[in-house]
């Protein structure tokens, strides 16, 4: 087959046929929204994302409204603290962190040639999650129980149920269940990055835009998982009393900060990045040329991803720290500019050396960069300890968190939508009515947070519902407050623009003249995604390679049909893309769907103290979970393998490393124990808090040195036993693999027992101090762990007595290898840490 | 990534001699590229630990001392070999730059550029993390 | 509810004489650190001007140049100094002219103590002079100008951060920890400070006077106050009611019975300038809505209303605390 086998009409037609009918939507009215295509899914999760952001930003509106003039009664107190703390948490785990997820999933597999993402349904999953997690969290407010401690919910304020209601419950639980979708959705990107470009592209020819949510999505993977651990210890102090942020019974207030913040400065670059992401798309369409210093770029987005993990402390300046400690994240928070610098110049530098086009989202663009540079040089000065003493929880820190994240995320976001909207919806928007939003929001930003600068230095903290006139900060505020509606006006132009867009022309394909792949889409879009997976060899490839556009559409690349009547995309190998694996995609379903709404179940009903409910939740959910597993994953091929034509054939089922799959589960694991890493870090931050640490005395004495041995040995055992059924199972043994599963099963289950038998034979009390607490966290993370452990190996017992696990199709047993390795892991650490560690086992 | 092969597999045969034959044999990847920040990250959390645990268990922290500097000294020569690798591989002979082209030693290339310009900065957050060390030297 | 601060402009060397210059704003300094700080505030702000200029013109004359204006080479140039270098330069040597502002300044064992603990919503004070009686006040602190005074920050519910910006920089009061904050007066004046970290509904509304008193002044009024509230305070009529309503309960007043921990000590209530930590001028129809009602001044406040309270009776408590100077 070569170039030319594509030249008959009639074959064309009988493809596009057969592609159609394979990626033809559901219909009906719930049948549609059992969608899983990325393009659906992405435009749901952009819309809803969309629509918190306004729902937040209107909040924000009546907080400025109060704030207009000192002593102002609008609102009360309370009703203010819902206010900011809802405005907070929405714009960070509602709007920005989904919306780059929700561009990602749009975009991801345009720019890669692929069909859809690797995981279809975990999208809609993610997307599920998030909508019912946002509307419970944003919902509160109708109901006067929205959260009111800030959107960092510091304890111990937040964990003393006198002290705080239903709201930080809310908080906690609904937004753990939207980070667990975006860790899924981290996992979903990181695949679909690395295993899901097309032949050809290697590395150094990806779209920038990928490498940024490469890094991102492992960002993700690293720091959501503290913030888990962190909801961990919050909710057991909350629900069980267990005290880990109680100073009366040894807890500290201060590991949350920690948890948190290791969150929560790579959060800070997890929304910038994506943002920054767009830029290095459109601004090498409107200079017409290659980005300069496409390794720069990469060196500045692993490099900020590095040094964002060690800036957490500088949200912590005042806690009282050692200085010198506080002196080493001081250096950091000055390094990270560096290379956020570095993209700005990057940017500079290519407009300079091409040939400007000017255009709306180009406005967008560098508009943005103007403020974010404010925020950035404000960045380095608070990123100063002794600055940051002064300037820490005032409206300084305001001003320059907003204009960091309004010139970094959210205008830049505006910009995008100029930019792509044509790619989504075939039309253009408004250049003049975007322009005119541009101004709008540029001068209401400026005239919003810039006066904060000042009222923060003349004595106005963050947080109040009110100030008094005598601090002089009055007009200041009112220039804030006529800002903050100049700005809402903006926004309110570009829903006008996107409200009339239905109405409008059709515009050209690739109206910008851009030279990536995601401008192959077609005003007249078909679902299929890509009529056929192209060969790279340029990074602008519509600009560089000859007669691409045609080959693409005429389907002269790879994978140009669907003979199977299947959804499939290829599966490339991580440095050079060639060619692995033809994968097939998740069709639409509502097992999603029903999965997400009874994960949800589990943590509103927990919220409201429901365990019985929840309980059954969560064995409704575990059932979807298998279901789906079973259904729709590791699925034996009707062959061997596919041509995907100009004689290459390539296999259809792989597994272990090179398949998407192992790599799923192996992310999905490195963020799992990171989770864990929290929680024994949250071991020995205690044990630096106390001299006797176990304190000793009824109820506080540790578990002993020989449970946690006996568990620690019967998981290996357990771990052996998968690892040797997996040998065993490829050598074609498979009555010894099975009976090695299922024995390995009975050990995980009696590590359960063993690991249990530790701190109960002490007797390990864990609402009376913190040691108990934080001991028995480690020993019931890791059972629980031993339990899901059990599972897999009786689902992969069961897979391999149904035949749907083989010799040769073997990926079930090598993925829950991959689980058990990070199980023997988590044992080693905790037995280790509750029994051996010095003064532990006594 | 076992089905990884690198470019330039036939070369592998040949055993290279000298210093220099050997650095030239070695390829960068992906997972050499996260080698110099992952040094600063070793050293930064080394820094913060060390201080932050003997200022919570023992009031004081060692006055500077000679281990803070063998560390600091080990991850800076990591880092400048590291680069130094990156900087020969980056000089592969070929085409003349942008070097974007979809070949063997485009891509090498580029992941050897990546990687030693992430060595800059890792080798200047290093100098970063070191400065606080040497000018205060006590837990208040 | 109309939020009712009071209104105390004009009020000694503190009060506000335009932009920048209020009683609680980072450039009134009094104190050796918030002045250094101020400085540092200054040429920093300054440093970002001239940086942000820079950058926004290289943004304009790269939008505006011909096509082509540069070379591959020449912007890989620009990108190496101008993103590179240049800032690490820069960054490194503001990083290194700063460390030395981390230190704090020296404790001797003769210098003066004084223990804040912040509570929902007030601040509770405990002056611990060396060789002397601690002395125990709430919601106003007084140091002497030119001595060296060591803050040691509490707090009693939920987290609280003490901020004078005119003294030095924040510092957070944590439960279960004690945070140590140096100061040294530069100059006597009234200032103001408020708590910075958010602490519940009223954190709005827990701010406190700080006076900066010549170091004689200083001894003389901290001598004064150790002892109890002024002669007779016991036997008026006001005091009677305050026993009968059980607000002896909660607070002290020193010369009576009333020894009570959870609230403010009231001993010597009515020589402070504000009530309610630093929201209400101290006068006797303020303290008659306050006693009556707190929470409806003070959301959250944990001292009940008392809606049965005659107007008489609350009136009686006010006079007698206005009294108590």
């Amino acid at each position: 087959m070569s170039l030319h086998a594509q030249d008959d009409p009639q074959l064309r037609a009988d493809q596009e046929r057969r592609l159609r009918a394979v990626w033809a939507p559901p219909t009906g009215w719930f049948g549609r929204w059992t969608d899983v295509n990325n393009n659906r899914v992405g435009i749901w999760y952009t819309l809803t994302a969309f629509t918190f952001m306004l729902f937040a930003g209107v909040l924000a509106l009546i907080m400025r409204t109060q704030l207009a003039a000192p002593g102002n009664d609008l609102v009360s107190a309370s009703t203010f603290n819902q206010l900011f703390t809802l405005h907070g948490s929405m714009m960070m785990f509602l709007f920005a962190v989904p919306m780059f997820e929700a561009v990602a999933v749009i975009l991801l597999p345009q720019l890669l040639g692929a069909r859809d993402l690797p995981f279809p349904r975990l999208s809609a999953f993610g997307y599920w999650s998030f909508l019912i997690g946002g509307v419970f969290v944003g919902g509160s407010i109708f109901f006067n129980v929205a959260p009111d401690g800030g959107w960092f919910m510091y304890p111990p304020f937040t964990t003393r149920t006198d002290l705080s209601g239903l709201g930080a419950d809310i908080w906690m639980l609904g937004l753990s269940f939207i980070e667990v979708s975006s860790v899924a959705a981290a996992v979903e990107l990181i695949v679909g990055v690395l295993k899901t470009r097309p032949p050809g592209m290697r590395l150094n020819l990806m779209p920038l835009y990928a490498w940024y949510i490469l890094v991102v999505a492992v960002m993700i993977l690293f720091a959501f998982p503290p913030l888990i651990a962190g909801d961990i210890l919050f909710e057991m102090e909350r629900l069980l009393g267990w005290p880990f942020f109680d100073a009366a019974k040894g807890g500290d207030a201060i590991l949350w900060q920690h948890l948190f913040w290791i969150f929560g400065h790579p959060e800070v670059y997890i929304v910038f990045l994506p943002s920054i992401a767009l830029f290095a798309m459109m601004v090498p369409t409107f200079a017409q040329r290659h980005l300069l210093g496409y390794p720069w770029i990469v060196l500045a987005a692993v490099g900020t991803a590095f040094l964002s993990f060690g800036l957490w402390v500088h949200h912590m300046f005042t806690t009282g720290l050692p200085k010198i400690s506080l002196a080493f994240f001081s250096a950091a928070s000055e390094a990270v500019a560096i290379p956020t610098g570095i993209q700005i110049f990057v940017f500079i530098a290519t407009m300079w050396a091409g040939r400007v086009t000017w255009s709306t989202p180009l406005l967008y663009a560098f508009g943005s960069i103007a403020i974010f540079v404010i925020g950035g040089l404000t960045g380095v000065m608070v990123a100063i300890a002794p600055f940051d003493w002064q300037a820490h929880d005032t409206y300084f820190i305001v001003a320059h968190l907003h204009y960091v994240l309004i010139g970094g995320t959210l205008i830049p976001l505006m910009g995008g939508l100029y930019y792509y909207w044509p790619l989504i919806t075939g039309k253009k928007l408004s250049d003049r009515v975007g322009r005119t939003a541009f101004w709008f929001q540029f001068v209401g930003a400026n005239l919003t947070f810039f006066p904060m600068h000042f009222s923060g230095l003349m004595g106005m903290p963050r947080r109040v519902f009110t100030y008094p006139a005598e601090l002089g900060v009055g007009g200041l505020n009112m220039a804030s407050t006529i800002g903050s509606y100049v700005f809402a006006v903006g926004v309110l132009l570009v829903c006008v623009d996107l409200a009339r867009s239905p109405w409008r022309q059709k515009s050209p394909r690739n109206p910008w003249n851009a030279g990536t792949l995601e401008w192959l889409a077609h005003p007249d879009d078909e679902d299929w995604g890509i009529r056929s997976v192209p060969l790279i060899t340029s990074r602008y490839p519509i600009w560089d390679q000859k007669n691409f556009v045609r080959n693409v559409d005429e389907g002269r690349f790879f994978l140009p049909d669907a003979q199977e009547g299947r959804r499939e995309t290829i599966i490339t190998s991580v440095l050079d893309a060639r060619p692995v694996q033809v994968i097939r995609l998740g069709t639409p379903s509502a097992k999603p769907m029903v999965t997400a709404v009874a994960l949800g179940s589990v943590f509103i009903l927990t919220t409201y103290h429901l365990y019985w409910a929840a309980l059954a939740g969560a064995v409704a959910t575990l059932a979807m979970v298998l279901w789906w597993l079973w259904t729709g994953t590791a699925e034996i091929p009707e062959k061997e393998e596919k041509s995907i034509g100009h004689g290459l054939t390539v296999p259809l089922y792989c597994s272990g490393g090179s398949s998407a799959g192992w790599w799923a589960m192996f992310i999905t694991m490195m963020a799992d124990a990171t989770a864990f890493s929290g929680l024994v870090f949250g071991y020995y931050f205690f044990w630096t808090r106390h001299d006797d640490f176990p304190p000793g005395g009824p109820g506080l004495d540790g578990p002993g040195a020989f449970w946690p041995m006996v568990a620690l040995a019967v998981t290996l055992a357990s771990w052996a036993m998968t690892v040797a059924a997996r040998e065993l199972n490829a050598r074609g043994a498979e009555g010894a693999a099975r009976g090695l599963l299922g024995a390995g099963a009975i050990a995980s289950l009696a590590a359960i027992g063993a690991g249990l038998a530790g701190p109960m034979t002490t007797g390990l009390e864990p609402s009376l101090h913190v040691y108990p607490a934080i001991v028995w966290t480690l020993v019931i993370w890791t059972v629980a762990h031993n339990g899901v452990g059990a599972i897999m190996q009786l689902y992969t017992l069961a897979r391999s007595i149904a035949g749907r696990m083989t010799p040769r199709y073997d990926a079930d047993v090598r993925n829950i290898t991959v689980y058990h390795h990070f199980m023997a892991l988590t044992a080693i650490v905790t037995y280790a840490t509750i029994g051996l560690f010095p003064g532990a086992g006594s | 990534m076992k089905n990884e092969s690198p470019p330039h597999e036939s070369r592998e045969g040949d055993r290279p001699r000298g210093l220099r034959a050997r650095i030239l044999a070695l390829r960068v990847t992906l997972w050499t590229l996260i080698v110099p920040p992952t040094v600063w990250a070793v050293h930064f959390l080394f820094c913060y630990l060390w201080v932050s645990v003997s200022c919570a268990k023992l009031g004081q922290f060692p006055r500077f001392t000679t281990a803070f500097v063998i560390g600091t000294g080990a991850a800076l020569a990591i880092i400048v070999a590291a680069g130094a690798i990156a900087w020969v591989q980056s000089r592969t002979p070929g085409d003349p730059p942008p070097h974007d082209e979809g070949t063997d030693i485009d891509r090498l290339r580029f992941i050897a550029k990546s990687t030693l310009l992430l060595a800059g900065l890792s080798f200047v957050a290093v100098v970063f993390t070191a400065a606080p060390a040497l000018m205060l030297t006590d837990c208040r | 509810m109309a939020v009712p601060f009071c209104l105390m402009n004009g009020d000694g060397q503190g009060a506000p004489r335009g932009v920048g210059s209020g009683r609680q704003s980072i450039f009134s300094t009094f104190g050796a650190e918030a002045e250094t700080l101020a400085g540092l505030t200054w040429w920093m702000t300054a440093g970002a001007v001239v940086i942000f200029v820079a950058v926004a013109t290289l943004i304009v004359m790269a939008l505006r140049a011909r096509r082509n204006a540069i070379t591959h080479q020449q912007g890989m140039r620009l990108v190496l100094w101008a993103g590179g270098i240049v800032p690490t330069v820069v960054l490194l040597s503001l990083l290194v002219s700063t460390l030395p502002q981390m230190r704090p300044i020296a404790i001797a064992p003769g210098d003066l103590r004084v223990t804040v603990e912040g509570e929902q919503f007030w601040w509770r004070i405990r002056y611990r002079p060396p060789g002397a009686a601690e002395l125990v006040t709430a919601n106003e602190l007084r140091i002497p100008v030119g001595r060296t005074v060591a803050l040691e920050l509490e707090a009693g519910d939920v987290l609280h951060s003490f901020w004078v910006p005119g003294l030095a920089g924040k510092m957070d009061m944590v439960p279960g920890r004690t945070n140590t904050l140096v100061v040294r007066a530069t100059r006597a004046g009234r200032f103001r400070g408020q708590c910075a970290e958010f602490c519940g509904l009223s954190h709005a509304l827990m701010a406190f006077d700080v006076i900066a008193m010549e170091p004689a002044a200083f001894d003389r009024w901290l001598a004064e106050r150790r002892g109890p509230a002024r002669d007779g305070a016991a036997t008026e009529a006001g005091a009677r009611v305050f026993a009968a309503y059980g607000c002896a309960a909660c607070h002290a007043v020193r010369g009576t019975n009333a020894a009570g921990t959870i609230g403010p000590d009231l001993t010597h209530i009515g020589a402070r300038a504000t009530l309610g930590a630093g929201i209400l001028p101290m006068d006797a129809d303020h303290l008659r809505r306050f006693v009556k009602d707190a929470p409806a001044v003070k959301p959250g406040a944990r001292m009940p209303a008392y809606p049965h309270m005659t107007n008489d009776d609350a009136t009686a408590i006010a006079r007698w605390l206005e009294s108590l100077t």
